[in-house]
């Protein structure tokens, strides 16, 4: 399967005994019940339910290795460090040591997995994709292009950073409603994304369309034919 | 995946708050319940604590403990000891404990004037 750069990311490692629940209570997907060799995927949202970052909680073990993104890390740092008070979190920056790729349109029999093979570690996400982590000293064969890994996005309605993920968005209006746990307890702009979803206004939708049927400021990932937007229903 | 937990790397450095001194009162109504709770043993603490989470991004803590292992202000209101612990010391000077006496929403709240907003159920705040 075709394995693209992921420039953008960025991995952090949280460790102390109260990492998991701290990042359960500021994110949108049920994290205390991860288990070690699981990954999980949540947003980190605002008050006003905006997206502050979108990552991914691989469960080490000791510590938790979370994969966020460079381009939105302080602004999440931010958000999350005035909160840690007096809590057992401390969080370390190590996107340096670390290279990233995406492995697309595979088929995951094991959603919510990962596994190290030889020091390289495959993350089996939702969207028929892997998140590939390596160190430094690994080499990455690159087997795809940026343009054609946005062809399949498109195709397969799957949502990326910087183009439908985005501060000025909401999670259910970017694609990431399966991220959003219905019934999990409080978090910073959960009553917003809960009166959404029960009044069914949700606003804006991820839509897969026709370059000529949208305005071009709605489109978020251009392709040739169709390309992806963030619209309102009448648009 | 390279972690680097066991070598250099450094954690981000906290954004550590100015610890201050904290003065907070208790109203008549929590004063009756927290004598219930007590009984004749003062030699227990309520502990008054900030954590992460809620619909706001700060969760209120109330605990009655003998001790506790967090960097703590020990001080008496009231005749009841209190501990506040340093690292939310900056979030909850001036603050009220209150008992709200009714069958739903009912039990102890926190009046804060350093909150800006709170949400419904008054759990959090921001």
């Amino acid at each position: 399967m075709p394995l693209v750069a992921y420039p953008d990311a960025a991995l952090t490692i949280w460790q102390g005994k109260d990492a998991l629940k701290f990042i359960d209570g500021l994110s949108t997907n049920k994290m205390v019940d991860l288990e070690k060799g699981h990954l999980i995927q949540t947003v980190f949202t605002s008050s006003q339910a905006k997206i502050i970052d979108f990552v991914t909680v691989f469960h080490m073990g000791e510590v938790l290795a979370v994969q966020c993104h460079q381009s939105k890390l302080h602004n999440l740092l931010n958000h999350v460090l005035p909160r840690i008070l007096s809590q057992d979190v401390s969080i370390t920056d190590v996107t340096e040591r670390n290279q990233f790729a995406i492995e697309y349109g595979v088929t995951n029999e094991h959603i919510g997995t990962f596994v190290s093979l030889s020091n390289v570690t495959y993350g089996h996400t939702e969207s028929n994709m892997n998140i590939v982590i390596a160190s430094k000293e690994n080499s990455f064969e690159y087997t795809g292009t940026a343009n054609e890994f946005d062809s399949w996005r498109i195709e397969n309605l799957v949502p990326w950073n910087n183009h439908e993920i985005t501060t000025k968005n909401h999670p259910l209006a970017a694609g990431l409603g399966q991220f959003v746990h219905p019934a999990k307890g409080c978090y910073i702009g959960q009553e917003i994304l809960a009166r959404m979803v029960s009044r069914g206004r949700q606003g804006k939708n991820l839509v897969r369309c026709k370059n000529t049927e949208v305005d071009d400021k709605l489109i978020t990932t251009r392709g040739e034919i169709y390309s992806l937007g963030i619209v309102r229903p009448n648009q | 995946m390279d972690c680097g937990t066991c070598e250099t790397s450094s954690p981000v450095q906290l954004m550590t708050p100015e610890v201050v001194d904290v003065n907070l009162s208790i109203s008549n109504k929590a004063q009756e319940m927290l004598s219930d709770a007590f009984g004749d043993d003062r030699s227990m603490a309520l502990l008054v604590g900030v954590l992460s989470g809620g619909c706001s991004g700060y969760m209120y803590d109330l605990q009655i403990v003998e001790e506790t292992d967090q960097n703590c202000q020990e001080i008496t209101v009231d005749g009841f000891k209190v501990l506040v612990p340093n690292a939310s010391s900056h979030l909850l000077d001036g603050i009220e404990i209150d008992y709200v006496d009714r069958l739903m929403g009912g039990g102890f709240k926190i009046n804060n004037p350093n909150a800006e907003s709170s949400c419904g159920c008054g759990e959090s705040f921001s």
